[in-house]
């Protein structure tokens, strides 16, 4: 852009043929961050939200209790560990409390994924982004990578808490070996139930601008299929209990499917965890049919997300 | 006109809370109740006492109560949340008769939503007019008064008021009301299963509570909830742009 | 004094370590008055608590005698028009008034309505939702609303705001005939024009401050009895220079590059003698042009006075 200096004065009428003045405005010409130093930024930002980090003290509320109940369990371990005098852990790793976690992370979920991407949606700020220079999938995958890592934290520090809680009263290398194996399937079983909530709970936000109907809408979701999952699996299975025989009819290791929270508990079983603990009833043969239902939840919901955002006149 | 229900505020609500996309979301549910009640009922599960099982499980844990969180934050919280509540209360109409025509409302949506398809799927699971149907039907009714007098309370006093209802329902009602024994005598839920086992006698509802405790705890959070709601919308803090 | 029908009694309002209202007080009679002042000095928040939407931390605001606050009664003499944008936008600008009209329990709400919508010119997209209106429908919509009832005080909050220079004459007509029937009428605005067409009397906010109130004539000779700085370009300017230095009114004489910067405290004399003393000693004025008018300086100085 040329830029001329002028004396000229404002009193003068010659200056009727326009002039732009030199204010200093300078070009920026040094390096750029890129698409990838934005789709950090991005991400941290949302990291941040979903714990309501930067926002008054009501964005707290929920993720704070939701916080302090998933980890209270791991706490009352460790004191029941310090008073017992087996020291045994009373919490397994890999299924954690499965109620108390279901509960707990679809509150956190219905709650905390529309602070992420209905915000935005309602404010119309997605211009905003899209104007940078980025693709149409890295706002989506910023935050997905960001609500993922926030599910991360919400169930993989309670059980970093339980093993803490238990290694402390330890004795000797090898029991604290055992329970380190022990802790890395719970904490993988973790991961997955981290990636595929976040991608599903994003994917039913980023369909409404206004939060309350996001969250209504991801409430029923989980909720409903969760319950509706046990209540059949408990009916059609005759009320066995968790660890039906395999004489069971098919419709009671089939309910299970219906329910992202189910498949994954049914994942877990198929992949060798134990099946006296968990919301489903085991399996059996249908292991591959919850690993199947898993990659489509998980496919479905990320599937979604990219493609909300794709639509070019995203105002 | 006094402080009682308001025909225009009545109208206004009803046909904002029914015409945005949100009425879907209060009728996928109660359709599921008894598209499934069908489905087991033509499967004929061994399990006997399923009915109660399924009603009271599916039905008064997870369908009257969402379904009331949604309607009961809708018909005030939406108004609050855009800032179009400011127009209503620039009127002489009195706050004590705004909440109740609110209240009235989410509690006949949640009645029309609720009930009616918690009596159809009872009809349909027992097969007739049972002690049980009739049972689920009024315990029903009960809990979507209650449920909406609490939900519109919440969506008075809070802006995330759904929020807070949910931690209410799956926090408090879900999860610490197994494990806390003192729980039942605080939870909307038992009131609902209250009455409907005084009428159905099912040990399958899982009710913990008499019908005189349900109904003299349900009357006292309509009452105190109400008064609360009434007291803050007349101190209705309206910042404008300024601050 | 005792007929003013809305009294700001040494009314603070503070939130935390914010302060929005700072000891203000003021009687608003029948007539228009106008709140003036930049964005953020408190207009918006001053008017809410008029309208019982906010209770003072300190002082009282009373409407007709009596107290706004927990008063929704008020409303039946009062008439608000507020400046959020959003209003029920799935009823028809028709359906909107009518339901408003009924709410203030009017006995004939339908032609009070169609009256109101008269008024404000928006009898033809009447019977379209609000939802397909621009933003100046929409302000006119909320005025017939505000008017429906046809109430003694009525409190708008930046009305001009999306209107076209039509529509803004057209509101400040019925403005005007409201007040000239004995209303008390209450608008803020922090564009100078506007107030000034609309208003006699005035109440300036800068900062949550009251910096001035009266009449709007009397308040600018006050602000114009500061001491002023004028730049004058002429055919000889320091001939200029030399006569203004010999004049009481003259204060400070400067000669820059872009003409003569002459430092006045007395506004009116000066700008009465420069014509006659450049006739005088035969300088041909050019441009005579006030260095410092602008809105900060003059509410810098009210502030400081």
């Amino acid at each position: 852009m040329p830029a001329e200096t002028t004396s000229q004065g404002p009193a003068d009428p010659a200056a009727r043929s326009g002039v732009i003045h030199d204010l200093g405005y300078r070009r920026y010409d040094g390096p750029r961050l890129g698409r990838a130093q934005i789709g950090r930024a991005l991400a941290w930002h949302s990291l941040r939200s979903a714990f309501g980090i930067g926002r008054g003290i009501k964005a707290k509320i929920v993720p704070m209790i939701t916080f302090i109940i998933m980890c209270l369990p791991a706490v009352v371990n460790a004191v029941a560990v310090a008073l017992s005098t087996s020291h045994a852990r009373a919490i397994p790793y890999d299924t954690y409390l499965p109620g108390l976690r279901v509960l707990v992370m679809t509150v956190f979920i219905a709650v905390q994924a529309p602070e992420l991407v209905s915000r935005d949606l309602r404010n119309h700020v997605l211009p905003l982004y899209f104007a940078r220079p980025v693709r149409r999938p890295d706002y989506p995958l910023a935050k997905l990578a960001a609500f993922t890592a926030a599910c991360l934290i919400m169930i993989e520090v309670p059980e970093l808490l339980l093993y803490l809680g238990t290694i402390i009263q330890a004795h000797g290398g090898s029991a604290i070996w055992a329970e380190t194996k022990a802790l890395i399937p719970g904490l993988l079983v973790g991961l997955m139930w981290a990636v595929v909530l976040a991608a599903i709970g994003l994917a039913l936000a980023s369909f409404s601008g206004r939060r309350a109907y996001a969250t209504g809408t991801i409430a029923v979701f989980f909720f409903l299929s969760w319950t509706l999952a046990g209540l059949l699996g408990s009916i059609v299975g005759h009320d066995r209990g968790p660890s039906l025989a395999a004489g069971a009819p098919a419709g009671a290791h089939l309910a299970g499917l219906i329910s992202p929270f189910t498949v994954l508990d049914g994942v877990r079983e198929w992949l060798g965890g134990s099946t006296d603990r968990g919301i489903v009833p085991d399996p059996g043969h249908y292991g591959p049919a919850y690993g199947l239902m898993l990659l489509v939840f998980l496919g479905a919901g990320a599937g979604a997300l990219i493609a909300r955002y794709r639509k070019a006149g995203m105002v | 006109m006094s402080g009682m229900v308001n025909g225009t505020v009545a109208r206004i609500t009803f046909r904002a809370t029914m015409g945005r996309k949100r009425a879907l979301l209060f009728a996928i549910a109660p359709l599921i109740l008894i598209a499934v009640a069908a489905l087991l009922r033509l499967a004929h599960p061994e399990m006997h006492s399923w009915p109660a099982h399924y009603l009271g499980i599916f039905g008064f844990s997870v369908v009257l109560p969402l379904t009331a969180l949604i309607i009961g934050t809708s018909v005030l919280g939406a108004e609050i949340d855009d800032g179009s509540i400011v127009h209503l209360l620039a009127t002489p109409v009195r706050r004590s008769a705004v909440i109740l025509t609110k209240f009235a409302v989410a509690t006949a949506l949640t009645m029309i939503f609720v009930a009616l398809p918690a009596l159809l799927a009872a009809l349909i699971a027992t097969g007739g007019i049972t002690r049980l149907a009739v049972g689920v039907f009024a315990g029903a009714l009960a809990g979507s008064v209650i449920y909406s007098a609490f939900f519109v309370t919440i969506s008075v006093l809070t802006t995330r008021a759904i929020g807070v209802g949910l931690l209410y329902l799956l926090v408090w009602e879900g999860l610490l009301g197994n494990l806390v024994s003192g729980a039942s005598e605080l939870s909307i839920g038992q009131y609902s299963l209250g009455v409907a086992n005084s009428i159905a006698r099912d040990p399958g509802l899982n009710a913990h509570l008499t019908l005189t405790t349900a109904i003299v705890m349900g009357g006292a959070v309509i009452v105190a909830t109400l008064a609360l709601a009434i007291r803050a919308l007349s101190g209705f803090s309206l910042r404008g742009d300024a601050v | 004094m005792s007929t003013a029908m809305v009294q700001v009694r040494n009314v603070s309002l503070w939130y935390g370590n914010v302060v929005a209202i700072n000891d203000i007080s003021m009687s608003i009679g029948p007539g228009v008055t106008g709140l003036l002042g930049p964005n953020g000095a408190g207009k918006s928040t001053l008017l809410h608590m008029i309208a019982g939407f906010l209770l003072p931390s300190r002082g009282e605001v009373l409407v007709g005698g009596q107290p706004s606050w927990r008063n929704p009664g008020l409303f039946r003499a009062v008439g608000l028009v507020p400046e959020h944008p959003s209003v029920y936008s799935f009823l028809t600008g028709a359906e909107f008034v009518r339901a408003t009209a009924r709410l203030h329990q009017l006995p004939d709400p339908e032609g009070a309505a169609r009256r109101a919508i008269g008024l404000v010119e928006m009898t033809g997209p009447q019977d379209r939702k609000i939802a397909t209106y621009s933003k100046g429908m929409r302000q006119r919509i909320k005025v017939a609303a505000a008017l429906v009832h046809d109430p003694e005080v009525i409190l708008l909050d930046e009305p001009f705001n999306g209107m076209d220079p039509r529509q803004r004459l057209h509101l400040m007509d019925l403005l005007h005939s409201a007040a000239a029937s004995g209303r008390t009428i209450l608008f803020s605005s922090h564009i100078l024009e506007e107030v000034e067409r609309l208003s006699g009397t005035i109440q300036v906010m800068v900062s949550g401050r009251l910096a001035a109130s009266g009449d709007f004539r009397a308040i600018r000779r006050l602000m114009t009895s500061r001491p002023h700085v004028f730049l004058v370009r002429s055919s000889d300017d320091r001939l200029l220079a030399t006569a203004l230095m010999g004049r009481p009114s003259v204060t400070g004489v400067e000669l820059t590059p872009r003409g003569v910067q002459v430092r006045t405290s007395d506004y009116g004399t000066f700008t009465r003698e420069l014509a006659g003393l450049s006739r005088d000693a035969r300088i041909r004025l050019r441009e005579v042009l006030p260095a410092d008018e602008s809105l900060e300086s003059v509410f810098a100085y009210l502030i400081a006075s």
